[in-house]
């Protein structure tokens, strides 16, 4: 008998350790579970068409990309992609299109693994991931990537401080706000002016939120409204981290406060979706701007188009709310995304050679018409102007109403340190602690100006 | 040993044949894909997972020696901590419930009757999808604010549930999702119930006992080594509860639902710090294997064992 029970305890300890090891793989777990779920939507690389093949010989050659974004973006970079697979029967290009946060978990796992697509997709966050970029200098200097049609203005917000050219600008966008004209009629309010104040966008939601029982704002990018876009409000060259991204920009906590109250105070009042109900929009299709139960949403300028036809009404562009009627407007216009050329591959010049087509052709690009952001190959963006349809052209005049903000002489920096992610987490956290009362506003902004500080 | 074999071992002169028809390299053979996959998959990621967790490593630089201090950190990182009461907190309400519920359908299915197969394969369906994204999207669709369950209760008159918006409320929708996930018990349950000899019930008869006292007397008593597996088990699995709370809840709000599995994700991936979330798994296993040690420990107390009466 005694030999059975330690053999119980014996057998159910094994259980225990294989378990737990389960518990401590849990990311990798997740990776392939995330992997599989990608190859469903991924894969079938299409047949190239018996195309009289290019002239010269060429070994068939396979590269993997991959990006994030909405359905929208996934069905036209996928024709795009069989667009170059049929001119260049020779390359075959495996696609990974994902969501946001899943996008980057598998870039984390895949950078550890020196597996890195070879033409990947990244933001203003390059710096992280910058011993994983094939800069493209040899490439533009030898001429396989041409970059004549585009201006060094443009090359320069893809690349870093000392003129490595990380990748190609996919498009430039800016961040605003987009909201529904006739909502804001039937309440009563005003609607917002490129001066209006955060104090106004408060009113206005409370006011919406009374007239109209609906949320008078959808889910917000809290971090950049409030963060990052928030402290470049304050003043001309003021921004939350330092130029050389190894520092705060800012020294006084109280500037991240008021954004946190605002934001609480508005959930109170049920003007704001609290934290369960952001959660319900897993993207921008499903905002409640779109399902009628909001009145303003926050958004990149190239996700207007998109959001615009889930809506299908007619919505408008205007900038963030300012800290002052006449202070600075904190949104500059940026690159929205850029493509890279990963060290991993063994093709880089195959993959510049499809980036440039990706970002230059007039073609591709009819087919992507400017999901990305606006482009910034000349040729490119005049023959989208051609035919621009009026959700297209707010989109476009936006981006010219925010280049012509002032910017006091101040170049905005390009790109954020390292620590952005987990800065952005806490963020978060503890925005969250505001909401459910168990901090106030000058305590959390506090807490959160540390836990920066303390990442240098 | 069969005669045959015996034989042939002896006709086998050469020391390759003695040595591949021995008993414990034919042993070996059979099990080596498990060994190669526990050494593979098991124990070399453990391993790498304790040095890192004495390291900084955040996948992309290379990883710098820094002792003890991830897990000193832990313990006065505020968020972990509260992983660790809301992780506790959901065990102490999940597994009692569902192997509660896993005990009542296996006493209904005892019922001698033709349909008791057919049932059991129903009520296991939950628990062979149950763990899967796809159940877990359908639960977040069901206790949406205009979701199912909403709308059914204020069909009835009911105030609705702001499920996911509220701290106390958020962890409900996925308790009552692990406890539907009753199957594997239930099943475990109900071969336990079979075991129990039908005589001790027919003397109880005779004495007069009620249902109620049967249960109490025979049942439990005689089902309580089953009813310690499934425990363990449970308390295993709950421990590492993930799924269900990425996806329904992303451990909002204000961390209500960031259960440990969770925050170590958040925090190795996410966050990108792999030293640190190496660590927490280091800890998960210290704590499991205590509570799992606890449970055996006062199992002599509770589990009543043929043998030893």
């Amino acid at each position: 008998m005694k030999m059975k029970q330690i053999l119980a305890v014996v057998l159910s300890a094994a259980m225990v350790f294989g378990l737990a090891a389960c518990g401590s793989n849990t990311t990798a777990e997740t990776t392939t579970s995330t992997e599989t779920a990608s190859v469903d939507t991924t894969a079938e690389p299409t047949e190239a068409p018996e195309a009289e093949a290019a002239e010269e010989e060429h070994e068939p050659i396979t590269l993997r990309m991959a990006w994030w974004g909405s359905q929208t973006r996934h069905d036209r970079t996928v024709a795009v992609i069989e667009l170059y697979e049929s001119l260049h029967p020779y390359v075959t290009i495996e696609y990974e299109p994902m969501d946001f946060d899943g996008y980057f978990n598998k870039l984390a796992t895949l950078v550890a693994s020196n597996d890195v697509w070879d033409i990947f997709q990244l933001g203003s966050n390059f710096p992280t991931y910058q011993s994983k970029i094939y800069t493209l200098n040899d490439f533009i200097a030898d001429g396989t990537i041409d970059v004549s049609g585009t201006n060094d203005a443009f090359l320069r917000i893809a690349a870093d401080e000392k003129g490595n050219q990380v990748g190609l600008c996919s498009g430039v966008n800016t961040y605003g706000i987009a909201y529904d004209p006739e909502l804001f009629k039937q309440a009563g309010v005003a609607e917002p002016t490129e001066n209006w104040t955060w104090d106004d966008f408060k009113n206005a939601c409370l006011t919406i939120h009374e007239k109209l029982g609906i949320y008078g704002s959808s889910k917000f990018d809290d971090w950049q409204a409030g963060a990052s876009m928030g402290i470049n409000q304050e003043g001309f060259g003021i921004g939350f981290f330092n130029k050389t991204n190894d520092g705060m920009g800012f020294d006084d906590p109280k500037m991240l406060a008021d954004y946190m109250q605002m934001r609480a105070d508005l959930v109170d009042a049920g003007a704001f979706p609290d934290p369960g109900a952001c959660n319900e929009i897993a993207d921008i299709e499903q905002d409640f701007v779109v399902t009628g139960e909001a009145a303003m949403t926050w958004v990149a300028s190239n996700q207007f188009v998109a959001l615009s036809e889930a809506a299908g009404r007619e919505l408008k562009l205007i900038n963030p709310p300012r800290k002052k009627a006449d202070g600075p407007a904190g949104v500059s216009i940026q690159s929205s995304q850029m493509l890279c050329v990963s060290q991993d591959s063994k093709y880089p010049e195959e993959a510049a050679k499809f980036i440039e087509f990706f970002q230059s052709s007039v073609d591709a690009n009819k087919i992507l018409l400017a999901e990305r952001g606006i482009p910034t190959f000349t040729a490119v963006r005049e023959a989208l102007a051609a035919e621009l349809t009026d959700t297209e052209k707010a989109v476009y005049d936006y981006v010219d109403l925010v280049g012509s903000f002032d910017t006091g002489g101040e170049t905005v920096n390009p790109s954020s340190p390292e620590c952005v992610d987990a800065v952005k987490e806490q963020y978060k956290y503890y925005l969250d602690k505001v909401i459910y009362k168990e901090m106030t506003a000058e305590e959390a902004a506090q807490a959160v100006y540390d836990f920066a500080a303390s990442q240098f | 040993m069969s005669r045959a074999k015996t034989d042939r071992i002896e006709s086998g002169r050469s020391p390759w044949n003695r040595f591949i028809y021995n008993d414990n390299t034919v042993g070996y053979i059979f099990a080596s894909p498990f060994i190669i996959g526990f050494l593979a998959f098991t124990i070399i990621p453990m391993l790498s997972s304790l040095y890192y967790s004495c390291t900084n490593f955040d996948l992309i630089n290379e990883e710098k020696w820094i002792g003890f201090a991830n897990y000193i950190n832990l313990f006065k990182d505020e968020r972990f901590l509260n992983s660790l009461k809301v992780t506790f907190q959901y065990v102490a309400l999940s597994v009692p419930l569902k192997l509660a519920f896993a005990l009542f359908i296996a006493f209904l299915l005892t019922r001698p009757s033709k349909m008791v197969s057919f049932y059991r394969s129903l009520y296991y369906l939950p628990s062979l999808i149950g763990g899967s994204v796809a159940v877990a999207l359908v639960w977040k669709e069901l206790f949406a604010r205009n979701g199912l369950i909403n709308t059914n209760l204020s069909k009835l008159g009911i105030d609705t549930v702001n499920w996911f918006g509220n701290m106390s409320t958020a962890k409900w929708p996925i308790i009552i999702m692990t406890a539907w996930q009753f199957g594997s018990s239930m099943l475990i349950f109900a071969a336990g119930l079979k075991e129990i000899p039908t005589s001790y019930y027919e003397a109880a008869e005779i004495d007069g006992a009620n249902g109620w006292q049967k249960f109490w007397k025979i049942t439990m008593p005689c089902l309580s080594p089953v009813i310690l597996f499934n425990l363990i088990m449970q308390l295993i699995s709950s421990f590492m509860v993930f799924t269900q709370a990425f996806v329904i809840t992303g451990g909002g709000p204000n961390d209500a639902t960031m259960y440990y599995a969770l925050y170590l994700y958040k925090q190795g991936i996410q966050s990108r710090n792999m030293g640190y979330a190496s660590a927490m798994s280091w800890v998960m296993l210290v704590v499991m294997g205590t509570v799992t040690a606890i449970v055996f420990k006062t199992s002599k107390q509770w589990v009543f064992n043929e043998a030893d009466s």
